[in-house]
């Protein structure tokens, strides 16, 4: 087993990894830009490297400097977390042409799964199904004849596109072909390419994907899925295990566990990878993607399997094969997670940094938090705004979800926004309790739900408070204030008296 | 002491009639209540209001507002002396002048305009950076443009004035 491991991340994610490296008895050695110096994963680590200023280029996507952090500090293996370099082809390579070993799939199997399409063309070829559509582009014939078999509606795509220009829904024959005109004079513009491709539109789609670990000695499980269809702007937002259409449907867990495990062998995967599949409203999967890291969500799976990912894929990174096969996996009630993110949910989520004023966490029964936050801790402007991931887990969803709602109600962050009273408004929705979810459910939400009833008192020690406050603000002009006022008693009796 | 509070726009007059822990208060013309209050921690009250618990936690914005929530209920409040002059009387009503706001803290990563540049409603003025998100601030109407404060490289916090149109 390795003596010391370095993290090249940063936030909750080293936090998370450090926790079980230390669990394992190993080193761990924190790498930092200027901003980070004070940040939790530098303070736990038993050794940390400055690798450069604050903008990621500069720091922790310099391949070059945290090889040389590595090597200075005798670490023996790189942990990447997830984002920043943990799915780059190059890093893998540089760390095993390094002499270190890179804690996660070999370079050849991100390159292979690494970009959309190079992805779909190896899980195409594995047999997993994918969204129908054209990848190339197609002429107005090609589109209606496609159309035929695959049932409207479509989506006209620009090739070359991306930010939704040149993209067309269609619904029926007699649209295609001003859409088609539109969208490829629209690609022109925007790209200079007219080139238009087509896919079968999946509506109110669900996101489910599966959890895989593969030794590299060919053995590979599949950990069951996780539901993450409650989305903003086309991020995770909760993530829960067992998904609860699968739990209706328990026969989709192999089906979709084995389409996985294909797609994957198919790269020659190792180590811990997620394959997304998007479902539609027939409970038809189709293959999306495949992440070659741990996930951010992997504590929902963690804490229905009884399993520790990081653990495992220390393990096999240091060559030992799984402990188990796949009868052996169990699941065992229902897991819950919220990403707490600094940004103000009820301003378009913009981001929302500052210094942490005051912290309280939920603790008790069935709660878990990775976080990398504390009192007094200035959350930079420079990254991502993930501060925390609540996960509970209870019995069953039902007791899943109360049990969130309750922790939410303990946790209070001051100083900067968070999301975590917009979670309970989610989670108290009769939708979301009913599990009737898919990835437009947020845009659906803000749509239909009403502001939630403030109780009759609130408002009350509201003002009361805030009167309070005040008054130990500025004790000096409230003192001012009273003998004003019992000045304006007297003169009011001295009325009387008249 | 009384003050005025503006209580998510909408205000109240509050008359503290004895401070805590054995709180009596009176909210506008209504009748005297009782509350114990104490500060287990800086900005935080326990409050027994009837027979029901109270934890609300107060914070104050840089824009010199107060946030007050309270079980996930959020209340912005802004207070005032009753017997001073508002600064706020009047600055509102005069729609004359925007002013352009930063909506988040952040980064100005790009100033659009310059002072006396005439500008279309929908022109984007100013352009905030924070956690690799940009927000491209916009004019409401046409005008030209009053004072631009906004600097290039500049970090601000929300609620500061980047920009006014006249």
């Amino acid at each position: 087993m390795f003596r010391k491991v370095l993290i090249a991340n940063r936030g909750e994610i080293a936090v998370r990894v450090i926790r079980t490296l230390r669990e394992m008895g190993i080193g761990t050695v924190a790498v930092f830009s200027d901003p980070d110096r004070t940040s939790l994963h530098v303070r736990m680590a038993d050794e940390a490297e400055r690798l450069g200023p604050g903008p990621s280029a500069e720091s922790y996507l310099r391949i070059d400097r945290i090889l040389d952090a590595a090597r200075k500090h005798g670490a023996e293996a790189i942990h990447p977390g997830y984002g920043f370099l943990s799915e780059n082809a190059e890093f893998a390579a540089a760390c095993e042409e390094a002499g270190i070993v890179f804690i996660g799939p070999s370079a050849a199997s991100i390159r292979a799964m690494g970009s959309k399409t190079a992805a779909r063309r190896t899980a195409i070829a594995a047999g997993a199904p994918v969204v129908p559509g054209t990848d190339q582009p197609v002429t107005l014939e090609q589109l209606r004849a496609f159309a035929a078999t695959h049932g409207y509606p479509v989506l006209l795509k620009a090739v070359a596109g991306g930010g939704g220009k040149g993209m067309r829904r269609v619904d029926s024959e007699g649209e295609l072909e001003s859409a088609f005109r539109n969208a490829s004079s629209e690609a022109e513009r925007a790209f200079r390419s007219a080139d238009i491709y087509v896919e079968k539109l999946i509506e109110r789609p669900r996101h489910i994907e599966i959890q895989l670990l593969g030794d590299r000695h060919g053995n590979m499980v599949h950990l069951g899925e996780r539901e993450c269809s409650i989305q903003r702007r086309h991020q995770k937002v909760i993530e829960e295990c067992p998904s609860p259409l699968v739990a209706l449907h328990p026969e989709m867990r192999h089906e979709m566990g084995q389409a996985a495990i294909r797609a994957a062998q198919a790269a020659g995967y190792y180590n811990a990878g997620t394959v997304e599949f998007l479902v539609d409203q027939d409970r038809r999967f189709y293959f999306l993607e495949m992440n070659t890291r741990l996930q951010v969500e992997h504590p929902v799976t963690e804490l229905v399997t009884g399993l520790d990912l990081v653990r495992h894929q220390v393990e096999i990174a240091a060559g030992a094969r799984l402990p188990f096969t796949q009868d052996e996996i169990g699941w065992r009630g229902s897991a819950i997670e919220c990403r707490i993110y600094a940004e103000d949910p009820y301003n378009d989520f913009l981001p929302y940094p500052g210094k942490i004023t005051r912290l309280r966490r939920p603790l008790g029964p069935g709660v878990r938090i990775d976080g990398c936050i504390y009192e007094g801790w200035v959350v930079p402007m420079e990254y991502d705004p993930l501060l925390a991931k609540l996960t509970v887990w209870a019995g069953t969803r039902e007791h899943a979800v109360d049990r969130l709602i309750r922790a939410l109600r303990e946790y209070d962050v001051a100083g900067i926004r968070t999301n975590i009273a917009f979670f309970r408004q989610i989670l108290e929705d009769q939708e979301f309790r009913a599990a009737h979810l898919h990835t437009g459910f947020i845009e659906e939400f803000f749509r239909r739900a009403s502001p939630r009833e403030v109780p009759a008192d609130f408002a009350v020690v509201a003002a009361l408070v805030a009167a309070l406050h005040t008054a130990h603000r500025r004790p000096a002009e409230a003192a001012a204030a009273s003998t004003t006022a019992s000045r304006w008693l007297e003169a009011g009796r001295g009325e009387l008296l008249r | 002491m009384k003050l005025i509070l503006t209580i998510n726009g909408r205000e109240e007059q509050i008359e503290i009639l004895a401070p805590e822990p054995a709180c009596r208060f009176r909210l506008g013309d209504g009748d005297e209540r009782e509350a114990s209050v104490e500060t287990p921690q800086p900005g935080v009250f326990s409050v027994l209001l009837d027979g029901r618990s109270y934890d609300a936690f107060v914070e104050e914005t840089p824009a010199g507002m107060m946030v007050v929530v309270i079980d996930g209920h959020r209340f912005e409040i802004e207070a005032r002396d009753p017997r001073r002059w508002s600064r706020k009387s009047g600055g509102r009503a005069g729609d004359a002048v925007q002013s352009i706001l930063s909506p988040m803290p952040g980064k100005v990563v790009r100033v659009l305009v310059a002072v006396g540049d005439a500008v279309e409603a929908g022109q984007g003025i100013v352009v905030v950076e924070a956690m690799k998100m940009q927000n491209e601030l916009k004019a409401a109407r046409v005008g030209t443009m009053l004072t631009v404060p906004a600097k290039e490289g500049a970090t601000v916090v929300a609620g500061e004035l980047l920009a006014t149109i006249a």
